[in-house]
């Protein structure tokens, strides 16, 4: 069986990531979120992509999206609203246990992360100019209580794929 | 309720050691074989060899009559008998979680060699069965797994067989942007060819992983 090798050897890795991220992350918190006067967010997006919807037709597709927002800088900021030139809106939602609600922002921790990730916190993009296809891009206008609006071109990828796999 | 909250918790539990077991693994060495701290962990947070949630319960199959994707009568008791029945409830329209458990389904199933493919039944059933006629089932299933089953048909049947599995669904609600939201309870119940009965339940935040190890034990009939 290599491919089921292959495929926990990534899982492995995957979960050394994150097991490292939140170990970093908690260390970090620890020391203090002081932060100060001159202390600011630092953002960049990482981790983007949308998998393709089921049975997606038409321009009716609803599709979700995720990304990882980090902060390396020393002040929380906080992601207020996403929109897109090729959707006609994009929510931010909360997926609960049972059901998922809208949230009308997301909070990105001092030298932390925000993380929009399957069955958790993800982007709802709808009325898509043109059906998403694997392999197209497209453009999220991410924008910041204080940070501004960061641009990122998030690539439509298979339906079941999740990141390292 | 009380029911449903302490399974979560258990599940949880078994998540975290997962966790801390697969970081361990990742951290020894890239050459070990990796299948073995895995299984003795699930073994000590619920000594079962699944890594699913194991339950105390074991559920009756619901006695559940609705239409299938080709808009023929199904009945899951007589038509899943003697073959493990993954049972879920969700809705087509549904961007998050219903897309994920079924795609993590599937590509787990996918790794099996098809007699043992054979050897599980995916059965959707839907929340939503205003919009989730059989063809839009049928489409929407299509994109994980062409044999998996979809069923749809009166919400009340649907919501009456959701409750005696201790499954929250609720009437869908349109939004003002004329999307829809439906409320369900979004874990996964194995049902087991032995009696027919509910033995392992996955939530919603079980990773492919945890698929890919358990779904080859139920095509070999393992006891949970
Ligand atoms: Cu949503």
């Amino acid at each position: 069986m290599p491919a089921s090798r292959d495929f926990r050897r990534t899982a492995l890795a995957g979960a050394a990531v994150a097991a490292a991220l939140t170990a970093s992350a908690i260390v970090v918190a620890c020391g203090g979120s002081g932060g100060g006067s001159g202390a600011s967010a630092k953002l960049s997006v990482t981790d983007s992509y949308i998998p393709l919807p089921a049975g997606a037709s038409g321009d009716d597709s609803m599709a979700a999206g995720y990304l990882t927002v980090r902060n390396t800088g020393g002040a929380a900021d906080t992601l207020v609203r996403v929109s897109s030139p090729g959707a006609g809106s994009v929510s931010m939602h909360q997926s609960t246990d049972t059901t998922m609600r809208e949230v009308d922002s997301l909070p990105v921790p001092a030298d932390g992360t925000l993380q929009l990730s399957r069955g958790g916190t993800h982007l709802m993009i709808m009325g898509w100019q043109k059906p998403p296809a694997v392999g197209d891009q497209l453009e999220l206008d991410l924008t910041f209580a204080h940070s501004g609006t960061i641009t990122v071109e998030v690539p439509v990828k298979p339906l079941t794929y999740r990141p390292g796999s | 309720m009380k029911f449903l909250s302490s399974r979560r918790r258990a599940a949880g539990a078994a998540t975290l050691a997962l966790t801390a077991a697969l970081a361990l693994t990742a951290c020894g060495s890239g050459t070990t074989k990796s299948a073995g701290p895995v299984a003795v962990v699930s073994q000590q947070a619920q000594n079962s060899p699944y890594q699913g949630t194991v339950l105390a319960k074991h559920f009756d199959k619901p006695d559940l009559v609705l239409t299938d994707t080709s808009g023929q009568p199904f009945d899951l008791r007589k038509q899943t008998a003697g073959k493990t029945t993954l049972l879920y409830f969700g809705y087509t329209s549904c961007p998050d979680v219903c897309p994920t458990t079924m795609g993590d389904i599937g590509v787990a199933l996918q790794k099996l060699p098809a007699d043992q493919q054979a050897e599980i039944n995916v059965v959707f059933v839907s929340t939503d069965p205003q919009v989730d006629t059989p063809k839009v089932l049928r489409t929407w299933l299509d994109s994980f797994n062409k044999n998996f089953i979809g069923l749809t048909g009166d919400l009340t049947t649907v919501k009456a067989a959701a409750q005696s599995l201790g499954i929250l669904v609720e009437d869908p609600i349109v939004n003002k942007d004329g999307t829809v939201t439906s409320t369900h309870g979004a874990q996964v119940l194995a049902f087991q060819p032995s009696d027919d009965k509910a033995h392992v339940v996955y939530l919603s935040d079980t990773s492919t992983a945890t698929f890919e190890h358990d779904l080859p034990l139920f095509a070999k009939g393992v006891a949970a």
